[in-house]
C-alpha cells in the first residue's frame, strides 16, 4: 500500500514555498560563488562596453513592431538624408550598409577585383585588424606602411609607397590601435601626393570620439578620390546592429551604387541608425569625455612604469611595455582574468591593444599592470 | 507551442505570466507503463465525477435536507428563530465540509492526470462549481417557474 501510495506522491507539485526556499538557496550560493571568484573583465572587444541610448532600442523595437512581414526601403532614403544632413553632403553622397568593414570590403571588391590583375593597397599599419585579409580577398597586395610616432597615419610614407600599381590607400583616423588621427590639411597633402588611380580609404569608425568641427567626411566634397567610412559600432554602441555608412565624393556614384547591400538593410538597423544619426550629440559628448578621461586616468596611473602608450583619441589603446613583450603582457593580464587583444594579431610582438571601459575596470587594469610588472 | 511564447505578448515581457509556470516536482517521477497511464486517466475521469456530484450537492440536496431538519425543529421546538438558526449554521457547516471534501478530490483528480501523462499544473473545482451553480440554478428555475408555479401547492388557490 505505502508503494502503490508513494507512485502518487511523486506527482505532488512542490509549494510556492518550496520553490522559493530552493531558488534562493541557489542563488545564495551563486552570490557565494560570485564573491569567491574573480569576474573576467574583456578589454579585447573594441565594442563600447555600455548599451545604445534608449531610444535607439525604442526606435529599432518600433520598427520591428511594425511591419516586418513587408521589405525594408532598399534605398534607406530617410537614413540617407539624416546622415547627410549630419554631415552637411549630398544625399547622393551617402551609402549605408553592414558596417563599416563591410563597407571597405565591398569598396576593395570594387576597386580590385574589377581591375583584373588586382593591385596595390598601401595601409598604414597597424590599422584596422582584418584590412590586409580582405585586400587579399579582393585579389589585391596589401603594403603595410608604418605609423608616425604619434600613433597616427605617416602620410609622407603612405603617399611614397604608393606606385603606379596601387589602387588605394588605406588608413585609420582615429587609428585603431593606437588613436592617432590626421587632421584635414594632411588629409590634404596626400590627396595631391597620390598617383591619380589611387583612392584614399579613411576609416573613421571611430571618429565620434573626436571633438566636434573635426569631422573629415566633409572632404568629400573637396577631394574627388576621398572615401570615408563611419560605423554606429563604436561611440553609438550598436555593434549588434552592424550598422555603418560610407561617404564618398558627388561624382563617384557608380562606385557608391556598388557599395550599397543589393537588397538594403534590416528596418530596425535603419531606424536606429536614423535616431542615432539625428539625435547622437545628445550622448556622443559623454561617451567622448568618459574615453578621454579614463585615457588620461591610466596615463596618469602608470606615469613613472615601463609602462607606454601613444596620446591619441578614443577608448583604443595600444600600450607596451619595456620588459614584456606583448604576448607577456596579455598572457600576464588573462591570469589575473583581464583580457586583452595581443598585437600578435597585428604582427607585432610589443604591444597589445587595450579598450578602455569604466573607471572601475580602469583602475583593475592600473593594479593588474602594476602587479604585473615587477613579478615577471 | 509552450504558453509563455513571447509572440503571446509581443515578445515585450520579460517575467513569466501568471499560471504559466512549469510544474516543479522533489525528483522527476517515475512513470508507469502506458496501461497504468489509461488506468489513471479513467481514474480521473471518475474522480472529476464525484466531485461534480459532491459540488452538485450543495446547490439541491443540502438545502432541502436543511430546510427539512429546521421545519422539524419548528415542529418540535415551535420556535422559527431556532429552525431559522439550526437550518443556517447547517448550511454553512456542511458546506464548508463539502468544499474540503472537493478540494481533496481536486488534489487526488490533479495527481491522477499527471500520473496519466498530462501537464496538469491547476484544479479544476472552481470550473466545477461554477457550472454546477449555473446548473442549478436553471434546473430550479424550470421547476419553479414551468413545473411547480410561484404559488405553493397545498396553498388554497
Amino acid at each position: 500500500m505505502r508503494r502503490f501510495l508513494g507512485y502518487y506522491r511523486q506527482f505532488e507539485e512542490l509549494s510556492p514555498q518550496e520553490v522559493s526556499r530552493a531558488l534562493r538557496a541557489r542563488r545564495d550560493e551563486e552570490k557565494a560563488q560570485a564573491l569567491a571568484e574573480t569576474p573576467a573583465l574583456n578589454l579585447a572587444s573594441p565594442a563600447w562596453h555600455e548599451p545604445p541610448h534608449a531610444e535607439i532600442v525604442n526606435a529599432a523595437t518600433f520598427a520591428l513592431r511594425r511591419a516586418v512581414n513587408t521589405y525594408p526601403d532598399a534605398g534607406a532614403e530617410a537614413l540617407a538624408a539624416a546622415l547627410a544632413d549630419r554631415h552637411g553632403v549630398e544625399r547622393a553622397q551617402v551609402v549605408p550598409g553592414h558596417g563599416a568593414g563591410e563597407l571597405l570590403r565591398a569598396t576593395l571588391q570594387a576597386l580590385l577585383a574589377g581591375s583584373g590583375s588586382g593591385g596595390d593597397v598601401a595601409i598604414a599599419w597597424p590599422g584596422w585588424g582584418p584590412l590586409p585579409r580582405l585586400v587579399h580577398e579582393a585579389g589585391g597586395r596589401p603594403v603595410p606602411v608604418p605609423l608616425g610616432r604619434d600613433g597616427a597615419a605617416d602620410v609622407d610614407a603612405l603617399a611614397a609607397a604608393a606606385g603606379p600599381a596601387t589602387r588605394a590607400v588605406a588608413l585609420c583616423s582615429p587609428n585603431d590601435p593606437t588613436g592617432g588621427t590626421i587632421g584635414a590639411d594632411a588629409l590634404r597633402r596626400l590627396a595631391g601626393a597620390l598617383p591619380p588611380s589611387a583612392w584614399i580609404l579613411l576609416d573613421a569608425a571611430l571618429a565620434d570620439f573626436e571633438e566636434p568641427g573635426t569631422d573629415l567626411a566633409g572632404l568629400t566634397r573637396e577631394l574627388e578620390r576621398l572615401l570615408v567610412f563611419r560605423s554606429f559600432s563604436k561611440a553609438h554602441a550598436m555593434a549588434g546592429f552592424r550598422a555603418g555608412y560610407a561617404i564618398g565624393p558627388g561624382g563617384a556614384g557608380e562606385l557608391l551604387a556598388r557599395l550599397a547591400p543589393t537588397l538594403g538593410i534590416s528596418a530596425p538597423a535603419q531606424a536606429g541608425m536614423t535616431w542615432a544619426a539625428a539625435n547622437g550629440e545628445r550622448y556622443l559628448p559623454r561617451r567622448r569625455e568618459h574615453a578621454a578621461t579614463e585615457r588620461d586616468h591610466l596615463a596618469a596611473v602608470l606615469t613613472g612604469t615601463d609602462f607606454a602608450f601613444p596620446r591619441g583619441t578614443g577608448p583604443l589603446l595600444w600600450l607596451s611595455s619595456a620588459a614584456l613583450s606583448g604576448k607577456e603582457l596579455a598572457a600576464g593580464l588573462a591570469t589575473k582574468r583581464i583580457f586583452v587583444a595581443p598585437g600578435a594579431a597585428w604582427g607585432d610582438d610589443h604591444h597589445v591593444r587595450i579598450t578602455l571601459r569604466g573607471p572601475a575596470a580602469t583602475d583593475r587594469l592600473a593594479a593588474a599592470l602594476k602587479d604585473l610588472r615587477p613579478s615577471s | 507551442m509552450p504558453r509563455n511564447d513571447p509572440t503571446d505578448t509581443g515578445g515585450l515581457f520579460i517575467g513569466r505570466r501568471p499560471g504559466t509556470a512549469p510544474l516543479r516536482y522533489k525528483e522527476d517521477p517515475a512513470r508507469g507503463g502506458e496501461g497504468r497511464r489509461r488506468t489513471d486517466a479513467t481514474l480521473a475521469a471518475a474522480v472529476l465525477v464525484l466531485e461534480a456530484l459532491v459540488c452538485l450537492t450543495l446547490w439541491g440536496p443540502q438545502p432541502v435536507a436543511w430546510l427539512w431538519v429546521g421545519s422539524q425543529v419548528d415542529y418540535h421546538a415551535d420556535s422559527i428563530t431556532l429552525a431559522l438558526a439550526v437550518t443556517f449554521l447547517g448550511m454553512v457547516a456542511t458546506l464548508m465540509i463539502t468544499l474540503g471534501i472537493a478540494t481533496r478530490l481536486d488534489r487526488v483528480w490533479r495527481i491522477l492526470r499527471r500520473a496519466a501523462g498530462h501537464e496538469q499544473r491547476e484544479g479544476v473545482l472552481p470550473r466545477i462549481f461554477a457550472v454546477t451553480a449555473i446548473v442549478a440554478l436553471v434546473l430550479f428555475s424550470l421547476w419553479f417557474v414551468l413545473i411547480e408555479g410561484p404559488a405553493p401547492s397545498l396553498a388554497p388557490r
